[in-house]
């Protein structure tokens, strides 16, 4: 049967001539998934990194031992920074480009005219690139996915079917937490079969949150193709400079204390007094402060001085922010909403404090302490006192 | 006439403030109970166009696809940036749109507000949808040169030019400021940390001047007010709300309780012998750590 659109094309982020990790889990979730696609349809469509930029040619076989099948690279200077424009229109490129398409695959030579599907990392380069790629190419883009499943799905939808029903084979399950971490969304990009308003929507695209999914090994071994894609450059798309690049410091660090003090809504009968609690315990045990996810959307009037320095995204301890792997982990008036948890699960030892026994964070700690957070601090700063002494580094 | 034309676009969103949000026993939010009002983000970006204000005298216009009560959103963003013209693109065939369908119609009510615009804001994301799209797909489709997570912006009138400077996180890397420099127009994702410095005596007055006047305005917004529907805009019906939504949201379901990864030992909080305990164990395993 012809298709006009197969292979899964991953958007490769790199700084400095270093992979960022989360293309190379992108890389691993494609290749697993595309074992089992080209397994269960008997076919061989591809894993197929794009990478953009300048010097980067050597680049390419390392994807390959991470797991694509081929490469489509484009070097240039004036790929060297990331920029938006530019960069959206090399890969809408790269993305139509009927010789590129065709060589990916010689088998399906002919046929195809876009990717099947397109995996972007979902951070400060990929959210907003693959917001513009899409755009231009007029098709469908689910955002911060964390699990992924292609499937035959039988279905009928007053606009995409017209009511009928339809076998949407091969479809992309995108699944996202919401911002509440309780619940869980599946997207799927569907091309309107509904006679009224025909259209195809492919690519089937999404961004992926970084730290879900697991690379594979690099393996030495691995073999593929390697295409050297030569863009079309036009000056009106080389608009923006970039002037300056600084790296800053955060205030925030979640990489070395031993400690970290996490809280979440729980705060919210005396968050003020609370919040100040959390910050003398957190200076006993010399402990970075965390928090979740709701308390970054600021909830409660505090002092401008807590406000600004907690109720922030940097300190959001989840599937939107960081994840840690602590030594001990104090989650003080957190429910334990997935969001949350896939933060502070690998962390050594946990301690939660909740009054609510059926809250999910009891089965992620190792002692539940069952109170209010107003009674249970201020005795174990007293004890803290006592019992341990953190010498600073 | 204005030296500078920008533009703001909004979301009316669910008030997450203690107070005004309300949540399900199962922890999802109750959308019935829980109020709106203009979403945080949204606010972030009508400050950064008031700043355009201040600094040079810009004219502010701001819009916004929703139901017919999503005026408030535009009263409580007038009130930041005093905007004078206020859009509110409603129509039942806009409703169930993804961020394409939406950012089709954002884009046709910005090519209809008056002058051309020179910089369009939009906020880093809606904190009920988090997909941080809308904006960057509007932005394309008006074909400007996109800036995302912006952190401060200075424009040059004559050259018409923007410097812009963007904050970059990126997972396992240090984050970085990034300085850019484009010709207007440009449209700008701010980033949730910026905020507006009016660092000079003239500017701290025009300051107040257009604060006291964008109270003026907010208390009349209604004059400011107007209401499109798809006819009004004249949008192509095929490009908005669901046929012209690649994406449907297929299934929502609760997240499968995951299988307990620890076993607590529960303690009560209010028992001192035992919360010495706790301490001990925490101190065992902070020591046992640094070991390994």
């Amino acid at each position: 049967m012809t298709e006009n659109y197969r292979h899964l094309y991953v958007v490769i982020e790199h700084i400095d001539g270093e992979f960022l990790h989360v293309s190379l889990e992108m890389i691993g979730e494609a290749r697993r998934l595309l074992d089992n696609f080209n397994s269960k349809y008997s076919s061989n469509e591809k894993v197929v990194a794009v990478i953009l930029g300048y010097d980067i040619k050597d680049m390419s076989k390392q994807l390959i031992e991470y797991g694509a099948d081929v490469v489509i690279y484009s070097d240039h200077p004036e790929l060297k920074d990331i920029r938006n424009t530019i960069y959206t229109k090399v890969i809408s490129q790269i993305s139509q480009d009927k010789k590129t398409l065709d060589d990916v695959e010689p088998l399906y030579a002919g046929e195809i005219k876009r990717p099947r599907y397109m995996f972007f990392a979902a951070d400060s380069i990929g959210r907003h690139l693959s917001s513009t790629v899409l755009t231009e190419l007029e098709s469908g883009l689910a955002s911060d996915i964390n699990q992924l499943v292609i499937e035959d799905i039988e279905m009928s939808h007053q606009q995409k079917t017209g009511g009928s029903k339809e076998i949407y084979a091969k479809t992309l399950e995108m699944y996202r937490p919401d911002f509440s971490g309780f619940l869980w969304t599946t997207i799927l990009c569907l091309d309107n079969r509904n006679p009224a308003f025909k259209r195809d929507y492919h690519p089937q695209a999404c961004s992926i949150i970084p730290g879900v999914f697991e690379p594979l090994k690099q393996d030495p071994k691995r073999e593929g193709k390697i295409i050297e894609f030569i863009p079309k450059i036009d000056d009106k798309d080389l608009r923006v400079k970039v002037l300056s690049r600084k790296v800053i410091q955060s205030e925030v660090d979640f990489e070395t204390p031993r400690t970290i003090v996490s809280f979440g809504r729980g705060v919210k009968d005396e968050p003020e007094q609370n919040i100040k609690l959390l910050e003398q315990l957190a200076k006993e045990l010399n402990a970075e402060i965390g928090i979740t996810l709701p308390i970054s959307k600021k909830p409660f009037l505090v002092s401008q001085a807590l406000d600004s320095k907690y109720m922030i995204p940097d300190r959001v301890i989840g599937t939107s922010g960081h994840k840690t792997s602590a030594m001990l982990y104090i989650a003080a008036g957190v429910s334990g909403a997935m969001q949350h948890v896939w933060g502070m699960k690998d962390s050594g030892f946990v301690v939660a404090i909740n009054p609510d026994e059926n809250a999910p964070i009891k089965d992620e700690c190792d002692i539940f302490i069952k109170g209010r957070m107003e009674d249970v601090i201020p005795m174990l700063i007293e004890e803290i006192k006592k019992q341990i002494h953190i010498i600073e580094a | 006439m204005s030296t500078l034309n920008v533009a703001v676009i909004i979301k009316l969103e669910p008030d997450f403030s203690e107070g005004n949000v309300s949540y399900n026993p199962d922890g999802t939010l109750n959308r019935v109970e829980t109020k709106n009002t203009l979403g945080p983000h949204s606010a972030i970006a009508a400050h950064a166009a008031f700043y355009a204000k201040v600094m040079y005298d810009a004219k502010v216009s701001i819009g916004t696809m929703g139901p017919p009560m999503a005026d408030l959103a535009l009263q409580q963003s007038q009130q930041i940036s005093d905007a004078e013209e206020l859009h509110l693109y409603s129509d039942r065939l806009f409703a169930g749109a993804d961020t394409l369908g939406t950012a089709e119609v954002l884009k046709t009510g910005i090519e209809k507000m008056q002058g051309k615009m020179d910089i369009v804001f939009s906020g880093h994301r809606a904190s009920d949808g988090e997909t941080g799209q809308t904006g960057p797909q509007t932005g394309w489709k008006l074909g400007f040169t996109f800036l995302g997570n912006v952190i401060s912006y200075n424009v040059d009138l004559e050259t018409r030019m923007i410097r812009a400077k963007r904050l970059i996180s990126l997972q396992g890397v240090p984050s970085v400021i990034e300085e850019v420099e484009a010709p207007l127009p440009v449209f700008i994702s701010i980033d949730p940390t910026y905020k507006s410095s009016f660092d000079t005596v003239s500017q701290r007055l025009s300051f107040q001047k257009y604060q006291k006047e964008a109270t003026e305005r907010a208390e009349n917004y209604k004059e400011y007010f107007k209401v499109f529907n798809a006819d009004q805009l004249g949008v192509d019906k095929t490009l908005v709300g669901l046929p012209g939504s690649p994406t449907i949201v297929y299934k929502v379901e609760k997240v499968p309780k995951s299988t307990a990864t620890r076993q607590a030992e529960i303690v009560d909080g209010s028992n001192h012998e035992q919360i010495k305990k706790v301490v001990a164990r925490m101190k065992e395993a902070l020591s046992a750590m640094v070991i390994k």
